[in-house]
């Protein structure tokens, strides 16, 4: 037989575990409680034996015989609702006065049991028991006789009876409500699991948006389907973006590979000499290349977008890259026909990639140069500022317009008026691949008229915050 | 040159190994990572060319074997996957030189020459010459027939490179990996620019330039025509 599910649920077996543990303890306390009490029950009814024999035993000689005897029956008449019973022996063992069921068998301390005289003695603290147990206490008298005085231990046991079925009761009723708990507890818990499921099937079957339901209450279990769903999120971005990627492939590519079968068909049909073949064939070497260098671009920024090159991050110089970058452009910027200025704080690190700052920075200048007309001025800063080393290109040039901006960071996105210069429409995108990486911020703002990049990196060099 | 080719595509060894006998040089060929190493460690090479996926002993592992073994061939990598950490894996298992598939013969031509001749790294040479030009490191100093040339840093780090590859050919992805750090092709004429501000320093106003343009290649600079 298979166990029905809910005994199978964790949470189930956790409460299931806790009554347990619960009802282990309750024992436990039981025995502290009923031990204890035992304890202190025997003990007053010792006392009050001890009592009684005290006031009863003849101090004063004076005092006879038949005195005693009167007592005795005096306390009988007016104790008896106390459970108590006396016996007066005389010297031959006989008893001669007293209400004792039977003599005692020796001195001092014993347990007597006789039959119950119920009836007799009142019923209120009688039990129903054909025998009662007495506590008794043999007192030599001195002159020979032997002086008792029992107790009946009704009392004390129906003290402890009394305990063991308000502990068995509770550890019942515990117990059994813990159960309830669990599996209460199981249910609900089921229910969200269920739940859970039936979204993650759907997902299965291609319901790519589907989302697991969450019940705002902001337990452990909402923040896993919370983590789920932002997994999800995530996941669904990226298969967004390779699809993006695919379809740009497929669009940007097009156009370079029908340039090179283009040009390869006129050169089988058009071809006479030597020299003719040689032509195209260079022609089709430099559209290969063409083709060649956005496939590796587009590598390149998939690997870095993967997030695995954080693994070799340095702490690097990042004034020597800006530095290093500015001087290998300088004399192509000033060739292009336009001016540079540099202004580069020294010394300014942050924890990178040195290869990657590099392409970043070069791809920036790149821009500034190819997308601008000539006689434009061209600045490049590097400066702290509050979280981190920022580093700005700007320029005068024609600028980019505001809604534009925020699409020129996607792949192959390429403004209309730059679509006749050279460029694959990927040098942003990696420029944005790179911040992303290193934790910084890329900022676009209007020169009035050009633009200016900042890249706002963050600190990363922890012995160096530590110390302010 | 005897150089040791150890490629498991055949249509691609079999081009590589072609063209590298037409230059001059002698090839052997081997297509597991395994016989590779056994030949590399048995007989003499200039040059390993080594493809990093092989089957039976990876490239990066056959490399680091010999290098383990004290064998000091120069070592090209070659490799279909593209990125900057399998060039730094491949550098620090104790190759020399990395190229991505696919590539111009001439880059790959280029670079196994200037692996083969590479000077012994000691740090004992401080002047380097090409005929009447002249350059002393230690003071970064630049003459030609007698006549001091002032160079921009740059343009120093530049020359330097070309004259510790006088007489071979350097291509373009060589001087921007070797004297920028510039691990990636850039869309405007950087290489071109440095170079033809070099030569307008060092070959202007003298009447045999050393800067020559090797059409499809790259760079040489040497003393003759």
């Amino acid at each position: 037989m298979k166990t029905p599910r809910i005994l199978r649920t964790s949470s189930f077996r956790l409460a299931a575990l806790y009554a347990g543990l619960f009802v282990l303890s309750m024992g436990a306390l039981f025995a502290i409680v009923y031990w204890l009490a035992s304890d202190v029950l025997r003990d007053q009814a010792r006392a009050s034996v001890m009592s009684e024999l005290r006031e009863l035993t003849p101090t004063n000689p004076a005092r006879s015989n038949d005195w005693l005897i009167a007592e005795i029956s005096d306390r009988i008449a007016t104790a008896s609702q106390h459970g108590r019973y006396y016996g007066l022996q005389n010297q031959t063992g006989r008893i001669v006065a007293g209400d004792l069921p039977g003599p005692p068998t020796q001195m001092g301390w014993q347990e007597l049991v006789a039959p119950n005289p119920s009836g007799a003695r009142g019923a209120a603290n009688a039990s129903d028991d054909p025998e009662i147990v007495l506590l008794a206490f043999a007192h030599p008298l001195g002159d020979g006789r032997t002086l008792t005085v029992a107790l009946d231990t009704f009392k004390i046991s129906e003290a402890q009876e009394a305990i063991i079925l308000a502990f068995a009761w509770a550890a019942a009723v515990g117990g059994m409500l813990a159960l309830f708990g669990g599996v209460v507890l199981s249910r609900g818990f089921l229910k969200r699991v269920d739940g859970f499921n039936r979204a993650v099937e759907n997902i299965i079957e291609g319901h790519m948006d589907e989302r697991l339901g969450l019940s705002g209450a902001g337990d452990e279990l909402d923040q896993l389907g919370g983590n789920f769903n932002e997994m999800l999120d995530r996941l669904q971005a990226l298969m967004e973006s390779l699809k993006q990627v695919s379809s740009d492939i497929a669009h940007d590519l097009r156009t370079p590979l029908s340039r090179l079968r283009q040009h390869l068909e006129a050169a089988r049909g058009d071809a006479r000499r030597m020299e003719d073949y040689e032509t195209a064939v260079d022609q089709a070497v430099v559209d290969t290349d063409l083709i060649l260098s956005t496939f590796s671009a587009l590598l390149r920024i998939t690997q870095i977008e993967s997030g695995t090159r954080r693994s070799s991050f340095r702490s690097i110089n990042l004034s020597a890259v800006y530095q290093n970058v500015a001087e290998v452009y300088a004399p192509v910027i000033d060739d292009a026909g336009k001016a540079l200025a540099i202004d580069i704080m020294p010394d300014l690190e942050i924890t990178g990639d040195h290869e990657l700052l590099t392409q970043q920075l070069a791809n920036l200048i790149e821009n500034a140069i190819t997308h601008t007309p000539p006689g434009t001025n061209v600045w490049l800063n590097l400066h702290q500022g509050a979280q981190g080393p920022i580093g700005l290109l700007g320029d005068n040039g024609p600028g980019i317009a505001e809604t534009e901006r925020h699409k020129i960071f996607e792949r192959f996105h390429r403004l209309d008026v730059s679509r006749t210069t050279p460029g694959n429409g990927l040098g942003l995108a990696l420029v944005k691949a790179v911040a992303d990486l290193h934790g910084a911020t890329i900022t676009v703002t209007d020169n009035l008229p050009g633009t200016t990049f900042a890249i706002h990196f963050k600190q990363q060099a922890p012995e160096k915050t530590e110390t302010v | 040159m005897k150089i040791l080719l150890v490629e498991d595509d055949e249509d691609t060894a079999a081009y590589i190994a072609k063209s590298l006998r037409q230059h001059g040089h002698v090839i052997d060929h081997a297509t597991t990572g395994r016989d590779g190493l056994f030949l590399a460690a048995g007989e003499h090479y200039d040059t390993m060319i080594v493809d990093r996926m092989l089957p039976e002993l990876d490239g990066l592992a056959m490399v680091k074997t010999l290098r383990g073994a004290g064998v000091t061939i120069p070592v090209l990598f070659l490799t279909t996957l593209g990125g900057i950490d399998d060039r730094v894996e491949g550098l620090e298992s104790g190759g020399d030189d990395y190229l991505v598939k696919p590539f111009a013969f001439s880059e790959l031509l280029a670079r196994v020459n200037a692996l083969a001749r590479r000077p012994p790294p000691n740090g004992q040479q401080t002047t380097l010459s090409v005929g009447n030009l002249k350059i002393d490191l230690l003071k970064r100093e630049v003459t030609r027939a007698g006549r001091r040339i002032a160079l921009q840093p740059q343009e120093f780090k530049l020359l330097e490179y070309l004259m510790c590859h006088t007489g071979q050919v350097v291509t373009r992805t060589m001087l921007l990996e070797n004297v920028w750090e510039f691990h990636f092709d850039p869309h405007t004429t950087v290489v071109e620019t440095h170079i033809s501000r070099l030569r307008g320093k060092i070959d202007q106003g003298f009447d045999r330039p050393l800067i020559h343009t090797v059409r499809g290649s790259g760079y040489c600079l040497r003393e003759d025509a």
